[in-house]
């Protein structure tokens, strides 16, 4: 079973919002719900200042916190390393909403349960990639499989030794980020 | 990026699991070791503690979300013992009817009540396990989330409980007034109790706030929200001086005064102990912040 992560080049974005436009298209999501953010990070002073564009969704973690405080059991790892939710089992607690330390997980607003990023596993089981990542037009995000070294993203990973956020807090994200 | 989860249904149910678990307490501790002080205070104690604690766990149930409007989903909530809400559910479930039990058999409402008159000690002493438990374990759901850093910290479920046992107390004084007034003046016995109730509850706070200063750069932040931000006027004005100071005052001159205290000071006391107990969970949960991720 291949392992799915993404690698995130955060200077190749540009901000545009497209990945949630997508995500949002394809989850069928309200305008104001989304499985995906942009955060921005300024740094520097004049004249050399900039801001950082960094898309942020769930991390897929290896170790997931949520599904550690999950009572009912409802959070589980898929074989493919993608973090599911049970959606008959969930009763809408929102302790893994405190639990992630990402906080990129919400209440849907007409089925009460906890929702997230999952990867749009149903199109990469069908041999696809996540909407966010095939809709990118600066191609920001990179799509495949962690366990394999040879892949795209694994490949990526290495040559610019992409980090994941906060790895300090041991969730180990599936997602790593080449950062400005 | 956004509020915490939790809001004041979840505040409410801290301070009632507390307030409950420590009224509990304190009359089984009344009961077994100074019967001859005060029965109202006993009774008033294990009056109070069942109802509190299943006021606590409704605000709980109406906080759910899918598990609201479709209740059969409440089933699955013992279904992770990694989880804190799975062991809080069990307690739950143990502690009040052992705690209704107990009033019952103190006070002898009903028949179960008179049937189990012989086991009310028994029946005491585990409710005060399932009450140090209870109280313990608000403090345990909050600490083990490492999505706050301000939260995550072994010194939460000391403080909660630091503070269960103060506002029990107060319930419990409360309780006795409005049921025997005259008792008011035995009540002075318990004074010494929350004296020391409230000096460990400051101390405690004390050292979590310091702590919190120096533990990471997100606790330090909830902490300066506390002690110089915007919920620093909240902070300092309803759980530092009329939740802890004025009450301690109170208290001291109560244990001096033997019994010539005006009785509305009494009482004023331990209603600022329960105002300055819910406003310490509301500050905790609402300056919870997440942590840096970018």
């Amino acid at each position: 079973m291949p392992h799915y992560g993404i690698a995130v080049d955060t200077t190749r974005c540009v901000g545009c919002h497209s990945c949630r436009v997508a995500c949002q298209n394809q989850q069928a999501l309200q305008p104001d719900q989304s499985f995906n953010w942009i955060k921005e990070k300024d740094s520097g002073k004049f004249p050399a200042f900039g801001t950082e564009f960094v898309p942020l969704q769930c991390n897929q973690c290896a170790n997931p916190p949520c599904l550690r405080v999950c009572p009912t059991g409802a959070i589980y790892t898929s074989p493919e390393g993608v973090v599911l939710v049970h959606e008959h089992r969930c009763v809408g607690c929102k302790y893994c909403m405190e639990a992630c330390p990402y906080k990129v997980r919400h209440i849907d607003e007409h089925t009460g349960i906890s929702v997230k990023c999952w990867f749009c596993i149903d199109l990469v089981r069908a041999g696809g990639e996540p909407a966010c990542v095939t809709t990118c037009p600066t191609q920001v995000r990179i799509f495949g499989d962690l366990d394999d070294p040879n892949s795209n993203v694994s490949r990526f990973i290495a040559k610019h030794r992409a980090k994941p956020l906060r790895p300090d807090l041991g969730t180990r994200p599936g997602i790593f980020y080449k950062r400005s | 990026m956004q509020e915490s989860a939790w809001g004041w249904l979840i505040v409410s149910y801290l301070f009632l699991a507390g307030a409950g678990s420590g009224a509990f307490i304190a009359a089984v501790a009344c009961e077994l070791l100074a019967p001859d002080w005060s029965k109202a205070l006993a009774r008033a104690g294990s009056l109070a503690a069942g109802p509190l604690v299943i006021i606590g766990t409704m605000c709980l149930v109406f906080d759910l979300e899918a598990g609201l409007w479709q209740p059969w989903r409440q089933i699955y909530l013992v279904s992770n013992l990694s989880s804190a809400i799975s062991w809080g559910v069990l307690i739950l479930s143990a502690f009040i009817p052992v705690a209704l039990l107990y009033a019952d058999a103190l006070n002898e409402i009903t028949f179960i009540g008179r049937f189990v008159k012989r086991y009310t000690r028994i029946l005491g002493v585990v409710g005060v396990f399932l009450a140090i438990a209870t109280a313990g374990y608000t403090g345990v759901l909050i600490a083990v989330v490492n999505g706050v850093p301000f939260w995550n910290t072994p010194v939460m479920p000391v403080l909660f409980m630091a503070s269960a046992m103060s506002t029990g107390l107060a319930v419990a004084m409360i309780g006795a007034a409005v049921i025997d007034i005259n008792t008011i003046r035995t009540l002075s016995n318990f004074a010494l109790g929350h004296v020391i109730f409230l000096v460990v509850e400051g101390m405690v706070l004390m050292l979590f706030i310091f702590m919190s200063l120096t533990r990471s750069t997100e606790a330090a932040s909830s902490a300066m929200m506390l002690i110089s931000g915007v919920l620093s006027p909240y902070f300092w004005s309803f759980v530092v001086v009329l939740g802890i100071l004025i009450p301690l005052i109170l208290s001291f001159v109560e244990y001096y005064e033997y019994g010539r205290m005006p009785k509305s000071l009494v009482v004023a006391a331990d209603l600022l102990v329960l105002i300055g107990g819910m406003s310490l969970r509301a500050l905790i949960i609402f300056s919870g912040s997440p942590p840096q991720i970018i």
